[in-house]
């Protein structure tokens, strides 16, 4: 399965990146591929493509502000989770996913 | 010619004062007025209260408030002379009477408790701080002593005997405070002092005090019904300053009753350990007459900023705490209590963890001040080893000793204007030297360079008579007027000369725009020297002699002045309005230049290099040299110094150090050949974004911990950012990282933590490292308890993406297990440093080892 995410965080500073970090390890745990958006305090990073949503059979919002870019996702499922979800029960989400 | 006959005038005037006519102006003119034999009453037209206008506190007493207007009655022979005297003063010199005595008075940043108070359960009880520092130690409290009511019963027998008993009590007490003014104090120490004197023998007072031994009242009695007419008076008044005399006629008052009866009010205390004072108000000859060795802080119920004894305490640095109600009866008498006036708090209970907190505190102040002086006490030096002096601007002495406790290389601006303003009579050769050679004792061997008085049309200076002009800056002002006012600036010369006996003083010359001022400036120069020297008079024959560069024309004559001065020092503010013919002040123009258009930037460049050719020294003073974005042009251009607000000095010595005096020769190269002012300020921000301040230095890894909560870990982290220089505002950092904490944990298990915050209050982008030696408790994710924190600090105004970068792959990082575990075992500052330099692939300069390392080894 293809997943895409976005993190972020209003700081922007750690957490967005390390639930990314977290996300990535634990998909791969699933046997998921997933790409990561990160929206921190630098901007957006390995921004998410047209293709790559397109290609995505779901997508993960784990988030504590409003995402930018939200138009890119529409057509795509969307599950939303605060941020902090990511971080202390990131197999909770992919669990969700896998059933 | 007049027959002597009684001759009255009048005149009526409005008070332009914002505090209204209180203490000193009332002094000045009560002064004035004492010249005079004619009677002199001023009238304040809104109450109707009239007053004695030689008496202090007569004036005091009319209760004359901003926008009154009052009249003022001359009554005798030379009731003209008066009128003039007064009115001149009261239209030139009265307006300039509001410069407040002495001191900066910290105001708290926040009135939150610190983290580690607040869990100690330590309550704070808060005031207003009037004077800076922390002390500790047990409480005593100061018995407030009052005027008694009744002295004694007897009525006065012998009005003259009473009359003869309070003339000598007035001269005793008198003396008394005379000879304490003996002692060296501070000028404002002394300012005070004075105050008390010309209270002490008021001609009010005095009346006051016939009258009511007129009426057949004792000597005491008198003095004390007259002490509760004054009190009750001033103590009515609407105006802060003025309420606050009443505490020192008070005072006064005992202290002559003293002298009459003989008793001793048990006003003085003997303290005979470290003590903290407590009480209601403190007057200013009690604050004196306290053993200072044992005096550790001063908490006061009345708010008091502007009260003597609280101008005292600042000047003797005793920390104080005002408006804090109640707390003789808070407070117990003998408990150990600290006062923390950086934070403008009483902690009441001295419980260990209390007294564990304020050694840190101790620990943080001291390091912080050692790494000052480190810096501060070395001459600045470019990365790449070309030195640059980094001076001071001051205008007066108190300016001048804060300049060398920031360590200042000199003083390379002594403005001396402030000595000739706001007076109706000149400063005498005297007081001038007074000044002169106390700013030489302080350099202790350190250049200062006096500038003569550089004045204009656009000052009101009674003894000058500077006509008014319709362009005062292109008009009769600084070397120019010179011709017509030899005598003051032979008195200034002679002053300078004398005390440059005592340290390298050095003489300038404001506003200079022909050799042939040079010339008349020199000449009145060698008149001085020989006068002095025809009385014997010790002075510096070798004098160093230099001018100032305001003016466009000095620039194409350099060749003629070198021949002829020893010095140069560039005033940038008047230079570069001169150069873009632009006022600086107007809103319309004022953005259509900038010191650092390329047409000025190849004017100075010019003109340095011409200078330095002819062997001679050339240092800037103007705001150019205060902007640490300027600095890298500076350096560029090859300055022997700059010299700067004292405030500043710090930062740019620091500054210095992080740049190459060969690299900055190649960006104003650079700069001299862009267009506009934006072109080159944009070569200036990426030559700062590649030279920012590393994020991680060894100073700030802390491998050994031993805080026991969250609250002290941060505390400690902050603390040494602070100690590093890298922020001087530690609560406003703490609220961000609290801030942030509040949202969710930054524990994020596996024993580490990433407490973070987005503030300016940081002065650079900074990681900081912290390893416990036993972990604890940190609200983590998943409740474990943390032995490695990790803190972020990024500026709000720069995002620099390299910065960022780091940021966001140290956060990913932590996720990993073998870097964590790198990270617990690592030994050495040095190690984990260059660990994270490999791992996080951080840009060259963005860990540096601690400045100090070399020398430690």
């Amino acid at each position: 399965m293809k997943i895409v995410a976005v993190t972020a965080c209003p700081t922007g500073i750690a957490h967005t990146y390390m639930a990314a970090a977290r996300l990535e390890k634990v998909a791969k745990n699933f046997g998921f591929e997933i790409k990561v958006e990160t929206q921190g305090a630098m901007g957006i990073e390995n921004k998410l493509t047209e293709n790559d949503i397109r290609q995505a059979q779901i997508a993960i919002f784990a988030v504590d502000i409003e995402v930018e870019g939200r138009e890119r996702f529409n057509g795509v499922k969307v599950i939303q989770v605060p941020l902090q979800e990511a971080l202390k029960n990131p197999e909770g989400i992919f669990s969700k996913i896998q059933r | 010619m007049t027959q002597t006959s009684d001759s009255s005038m009048q005149f009526v005037f409005s008070c332009p004062l914002s505090s209204g006519l209180h203490a000193r102006p009332a002094s000045h003119l009560a002064e004035i007025a004492n010249q005079f034999a004619c009677e002199c009453s001023l009238t304040n037209l809104r109450n109707g209260l009239a007053a004695n206008c030689k008496s202090v506190l007569g004036i005091i007493s009319a209760d004359v408030r901003h926008g009154d207007r009052c009249s003022l009655h001359l009554n005798g022979p030379d009731a003209h002379a008066a009128h003039t005297a007064l009115q001149q003063f009261i239209e030139e010199a009265l307006p300039q009477c509001d410069v407040p005595l002495a001191g900066i008075v910290p105001s708290p940043r926040s009135n939150k408790t610190p983290r580690p108070l607040q869990a100690a359960n330590a309550t704070c009880i808060f005031g207003t701080p009037v004077s800076r520092g922390i002390g500790h130690g047990p409480v005593v409290i100061l018995k407030r002593m009052t005027l008694p009511v009744n002295v004694d019963t007897q009525t006065a027998t012998n009005p003259s005997q009473e009359l003869q008993q309070i003339k000598e009590a007035v001269a005793a007490v008198r003396h008394r405070i005379g000879e304490k003014l003996k002692y060296s104090l501070t000028p404002t120490g002394a300012a005070v002092l004075q105050a008390d004197l010309a209270m002490a023998g008021d001609v009010f007072l005095v009346e006051k005090l016939t009258e009511q031994v007129r009426q057949g009242k004792s000597a005491g009695q008198a003095i004390v019904e007259t002490g509760e007419f004054f009190i009750d008076l001033l103590g009515h008044s609407e105006n802060e300053y003025i309420r606050q005399r009443s505490a020192d006629i008070e005072e006064i008052c005992l202290q002559l009753l003293e002298e009459v009866c003989g008793t001793s009010p048990a006003t003085s205390i003997q303290l005979h350990e470290p003590s903290v004072l407590v009480a209601e108000t403190l007057a200013p000859q009690q604050l004196l007459e306290l053993d200072r060795r044992w005096l550790k802080a001063i908490v006061l119920e009345h708010s008091a900023a502007t009260s003597h004894a609280a101008i005292l305490a600042r000047s003797l640095g005793i920390p104080t705490l005002a408006g804090v109600r109640n707390a003789r009866l808070v407070l117990t008498s003998g408990r150990e209590v600290v006062v923390d006036t950086n934070r403008g708090f009483v902690v009441p209970q001295f419980s260990p963890a209390v007294r564990r907190f304020y050694e840190r505190e101790r620990t943080t102040l001291e390091r912080r001040k050692q790494s000052w002086s480190n810096h501060a006490g070395r001459a600045a030096k470019t990365a790449d080893g070309t030195p640059l002096e980094v001076a001071a601007n001051a205008s007066s002495g108190e300016e001048l000793t804060l300049a060398f406790e920031n360590g200042a290389d000199g003083v390379g601006l002594f403005r001396t204007e402030m000595i000739f303003l706001g007076r109706e009579q000149p400063p005498s050769e005297d007081e001038q030297f007074a000044i002169y050679s106390e700013a030489a004792r302080s350099a202790g061997g350190r250049p200062v360079i006096i500038r003569t008085f550089d004045i204009g049309g656009d000052k009101k200076v009674p003894y000058l008579n500077l006509p008014r002009e319709d362009n005062p800056f292109l008009g009769y002002r600084g070397a120019r007027i010179y011709a017509d006012h030899r005598e003051l600036l032979q008195a200034q010369l002679r002053a300078i000369l004398r005390a440059s006996a005592l340290g390298p003083l050095q003489i300038m010359a404001p506003m200079v725009a022909t050799l042939e001022e040079v010339a008349a400036f020199k000449s009145e120069l060698a008149q001085a020297k020989q006068h002095l020297a025809q009385n014997g008079i010790a002075f510096q024959p070798e004098v160093k002699l230099g001018v100032m560069v305001e003016v466009p024309s000095v620039a194409f004559i350099l060749d003629q002045l070198c021949r002829e001065v020893d010095f140069f020092s560039i005033g940038t503010n008047d230079l570069s309005q001169y150069f873009f013919a632009a006022d600086r002040g107007n809103q319309k123009i004022a953005p259509l230049f900038s010191v650092r258009h390329p047409a000025f930037l190849r004017f100075l460049q010019q003109l340095v290099s011409q200078i330095q050719q002819a062997g001679k020294w050339v240092g800037m003073c103007g705001e150019m040299a205060a902007d640490v974005r300027n600095l890298p042009l500076l350096l560029g251009l090859e300055l022997d110094e700059i010299s700067v607000p004292a405030a500043e000095v710090h930062e740019l010595k620091r500054s210095v150090s992080t740049l190459g005096a060969a690299d900055c020769a190649k960006l104003l190269d650079r700069a001299m050949a862009c267009q506009h002012a934006p072109e080159v300020d944009q070569l200036l921000s990426a030559h700062q974004s590649n030279h920012a301040e590393p994020l991680l230095t060894d100073e700030l890894v802390l491998l050994e911990s031993t805080s026991q909560t969250k609250a002290e870990v941060i505390q400690e982290m902050v603390d040494a950012f602070y100690v590093a220089n890298r922020t001087d505002d530690r609560d406003l950092v703490e609220e961000a990282l609290w801030a942030r904490e509040a949202e969710y944990s930054t524990g994020l298990g596996h024993g580490f933590a990433i407490p973070h915050c987005k503030t300016d209050a940081v002065s650079a982008n900074s990681i900081c490292i912290l390893r416990l030696h036993d972990p604890i408790n940190w609200d983590s994710i998943h409740g474990e308890p943390v032995r490695m924190v990790v803190l972020l600090a990024l500026r709000k105004s720069e995002v620099v993406n390299t910065h960022m970068q780091v940021f966001s792959s140290l956060a990913r990082k932590l996720d990993d297990d073998d870097f964590r575990q790198h990270l617990l075992k690592f030994e050495t500052a040095e190690q984990v440093t260059s660990y994270l330099a490999a791992q996080l692939r951080l840009p060259a300069g963005s860990v540096k080892p601690h400045p100090l390392a070399a020398e430690r080894n």
